[in-house]
């Protein structure tokens, strides 16, 4: 039995789907969280309750015969939608699947908060013929306006069943499950009555009807949605018993009005983004990591395991690829684990006060100037986590432009997985110094800016865009979510480095141990990953990074960013001192100068392998990911050259490696730029002329 | 008058919506049409925050001007 979860955004989809099936997907108080269906089976706790099995009067008696009574029973998430004609990518989703995949019954998530507009939703849900059962959420926002909504009336008027819920704790849920259980027995739903509504709701629904046809199908489409309005309205004066006026200024407006105020806005948001990351990085967590560092995985676990397989007379190679490649490469990673559970922890409650909506509010005005929205935002914040869903984020903006360079631009804020690269390099060449984290994330919005405009003249992209955006109220955020999105971040953290990480470890502990006819090498300069890396060094040069040594770490991070870390470990391994020390190792490689450079390189370049494929999917080809790997490729090999040339000779005085290639790269890729905008400029020019035929015809 | 040129605290019905043809559906499922309440709760940032059917919501300065207020 299929059970789906449609209803507006916003309205706890998600937090209702994590409450029925145990999960913990991504959840945040603001419109376009979810942007793909998920599906997972119901807890064991509700089956149990499904078949009867003495829970309580309130499961009726046909539940225990259902005709699918042995089967499992799936819940399936979908993103948010208004209605059933969607607006945006995200909502087609919810469109195929309930008119495609026909759930056994579908639960409307309703927001009481916003009962009249979410109605329209439900009333077309309840013209598909699919068993529908309401699910009234969020009702301490209706009870504390004053107001109170008649449950029953409402399910006599929809003709379904109501059920009562709060999504956050789990209230209700037990009887939603038996009542949708129910409905799907039942197996069919009456649609509502209205003057006006056309039997074949379907016809204006369903695209590809012919241009003769179209427009009456338009705007008997149009009448039928005001005929609709009108009939939702007579319900909601039934069972909505309104004792305040909505449109009063209530706290959250006089919050917003501090938070997103035009001068205020900003400086906020950079304080309080300075704040989780000072708190995350310098504080409390990165006091953890470092003790971890330095104390757990510098010296407790390795010299334990030392012994232990010297004790056990294990072969000295072995022994090396276990404390070096296993345990030096994983555990240089695993111990930013307390680092990245607080920062995630912090950004988990922000994005559950509903300040985030805010945050495009503000950004809204300076997204216009590069031809983007405020809608840009919501990817990129979601990016400082990971990129795979800050990318997946875009879906949510309509136009296609924006989307596509929106997408291009969000791998550009550092993700969780970069963290420990920007922390690596900090400790070693900066140590005590504040400016390494803000500064980075300073230099992404810098570059998003220069990206932005940059994409908009090379493919003359106009800015068409029109900004909307729902305003949640503000709440406290909860400390069981947070701590849930933490443990599951941590998961995913400790799942990443056991995995890809690790093998990518032996891996590269095996190329630089061995030579290409696999004999144990004197030298590392002869190993497989010496000759590998070899391939890659000239590119390298006019950044300054000379050898292969520079190079092994920038592939292995394309596999994770992680790899940056772990594979640095590997290759120093032969020095005592542990990697991250002020001073350490690395300091042989680097100057502070071109340590700077290639973090830079790390963070701008195009992301790792599996964000690239979330890229190909949004941009819809792989002509348009060519381009945006070869943009992303092109902005992180020009910022570090600039560090690298530029920073040397104003800092040291003197010429750093690679000058001479390093002017003649810069030359060639000035002229390119200037040729693709020149071209960009005539495109957008013959674009401009096209429109304006079209609109004189 | 377009709801641009309105004050913060400003209540009054909707007389028109213009513009292309998908935002005005899309606004049309969230209540913003003709006839419909709305009030503008506040000016920030550039955008108009508006008060329509018991939701907020913040519209850039051009849809400001695409929704016309009696």
């Amino acid at each position: 039995m299929k059970i789906a979860l449609a209803g507006n955004p916003n309205s706890g989809k998600t937090t209702l789907f994590n409450a029925m099936t145990g999960k913990t997907e991504y959840v945040g108080n603001w419109a376009g969280v979810t942007v793909e269906k998920k599906e997972a089976a119901l807890k064991r706790a509700f089956t149990r309750l499904k078949q009867g099995g003495g829970t309580g009067s309130e499961c009726g008696q046909g539940v225990g015969r259902s005709s699918r009574g042995g089967s499992r029973i799936t819940v399936t998430d979908l993103p948010g939608a208004y209605s059933i004609s969607p607006y945006t990518g995200e909502e087609a989703i919810t469109r195929d699947f309930v008119m495609e995949e026909n759930p056994d019954v579908i639960i409307n998530i309703v927001d009481s908060g916003s009962l009249e507009r979410s109605l329209f939703f439900t009333t077309q849900l309840l013209e598909l013929g699919i068993p529908v059962v309401v699910a009234l959420n969020k009702q301490d926002i209706v009870r504390k306006r004053g107001d109170s909504i008649d449950a029953e009336a409402l399910s006599g008027m929809l003709k379904c069943e109501v059920a009562e819920i709060t999504a956050n704790d789990g209230k209700g849920l037990k009887e939603l499950v038996s009542k949708a259980v129910r409905a799907s027995e039942f197996g069919k739903q009456e649609a509502p009555e209205f003057a006006g509504r056309r039997e074949n709701a379907e016809a204006g629904i369903k695209k590809g009807t012919k241009s003769s046809g179209r427009e009456a199908a338009e705007n008997s489409a149009e009448s039928e949605d005001r005929a609709r309005q009108e009939y939702i309205k007579k319900i909601v004066a039934k069972c909505y018993v309104k004792n305040a006026k909505t449109n009063r200024i209530t706290f959250s407006d006089k919050v917003d009005r501090i938070v997103a105020n035009t001068y205020l806005g900003l400086p906020i948001f950079a304080l309080i983004m300075w704040a989780v990351y000072a708190f995350s990085i310098s504080g409390f967590g990165g006091l953890v990591s470092g003790y971890i560092n330095d104390t757990l995985f510098g010296a407790i676990v390795p010299d334990a395991v030392n012994g232990f397989l010297e004790g056990i007379g294990v072969h000295p190679l072995m022994q090396a690829l276990i404390v070096d490649g296993a345990i030096g490469g994983v555990g240089a990673v695993l111990g930013f684990i307390p680092l990245i559970m607080v920062l995630f922890f912090c950004l988990a409650l922000l994005e559950d006060s509903g300040y985030m909506a805010r945050v495009a509010v503000i950004m809204d005005r300076y997204f216009k100037r590069i031809g983007l929205s405020g809608k840009s935002v919501i990817p990129m914040i979601v990016g400082t986590g990971c990129s795979i869903p800050g990318v997946m984020a875009a879906r949510t903006i309509e136009d296609e432009n924006e989307r596509k360079v929106t997408t291009m631009l969000t791998p550009f804020v550092p993700c969780g997985a970069k963290l420990p690269v920007i922390a690596l390099m900090a400790a070693v060449f900066f140590p005590g110094a504040a400016w390494v984290f803000p500064g980075m994330y300073v230099i992404a919005g810098v570059l998003i800016i220069i990206g932005g405009l940059l994409l908009k003249r090379i493919f003359g992209f106009e800015g068409t865009s029109t900004f909307i955006f729902e305003l949640p109220e503000y709440k406290i955020p909860s400390l069981k979510h947070a701590f849930r999105q933490m443990f599951r971040q941590a998961k995913a953290f400790i799942i990443k480095a056991s995995t890809i990480i690790l093998v990518m470890n032996t891996l590269v502990w095996f190329m630089q141990t061995y030579s290409w006819n696999l004999k144990v090498v004197e030298d590392q300069s002869a190993s497989i990953l010496a000759s590998v890396g070899g391939i890659l060094a000239p590119l390298l040069l006019p950044l300054g990074f000379v050898g292969w040594q520079m190079a092994a770490p920038i592939l292995t991070g394309f596999i994770a960013k992680e790899n940056v870390v772990a594979t640095f470990a590997i290759i120093l391994a032969a020095s005592d001192d542990a990697l991250h020390m002020a001073g350490g190792p690395l300091s042989e490689l680097f100057t502070p100068v071109t340590a700077l450079s290639f973090l830079v390189f790390n963070l701008f370049t195009p992301p790792c392998f599996a964000a690239i494929g979330a890229m190909n999917s949004e941009l819809g080809g792989k002509k348009w990911l060519k381009r945006a790997v070869l943009f992303q490729l092109g902005v992180g090999y020009t910022l570090a050259m600039l560090v690298t040339q530029i920073g040397t000779l104003v800092v040291y005085g003197k010429f750093a490696v690679g000058f001479v290639p390093a002017v003649i790269v810069t030359v060639v890729i000035a002229g390119l730029v200037l040729y693709l905008i020149r071209r960009g400029g005539r495109e957008s020019g013959r674009a401009g002329v096209l429109a304006g035929e079209e609109r004189a015809l | 008058m377009p709801l641009f040129k309105a004050k913060p605290g400003y209540t009054g019905h909707i007389k028109a919506v213009s513009g292309n043809e998908k935002i005005r559906k899309f606004l049309f499922t969230l209540g913003c049409s003709e006839g419909e309440e709305i009030t503008l709760i506040s000016i920030l940032a550039n955008n108009y925050i508006i008060s329509v059917k018991e939701s907020r919501y913040a519209i850039d300065g051009k849809m400001a001007k695409a929704i016309e207020i009696a």
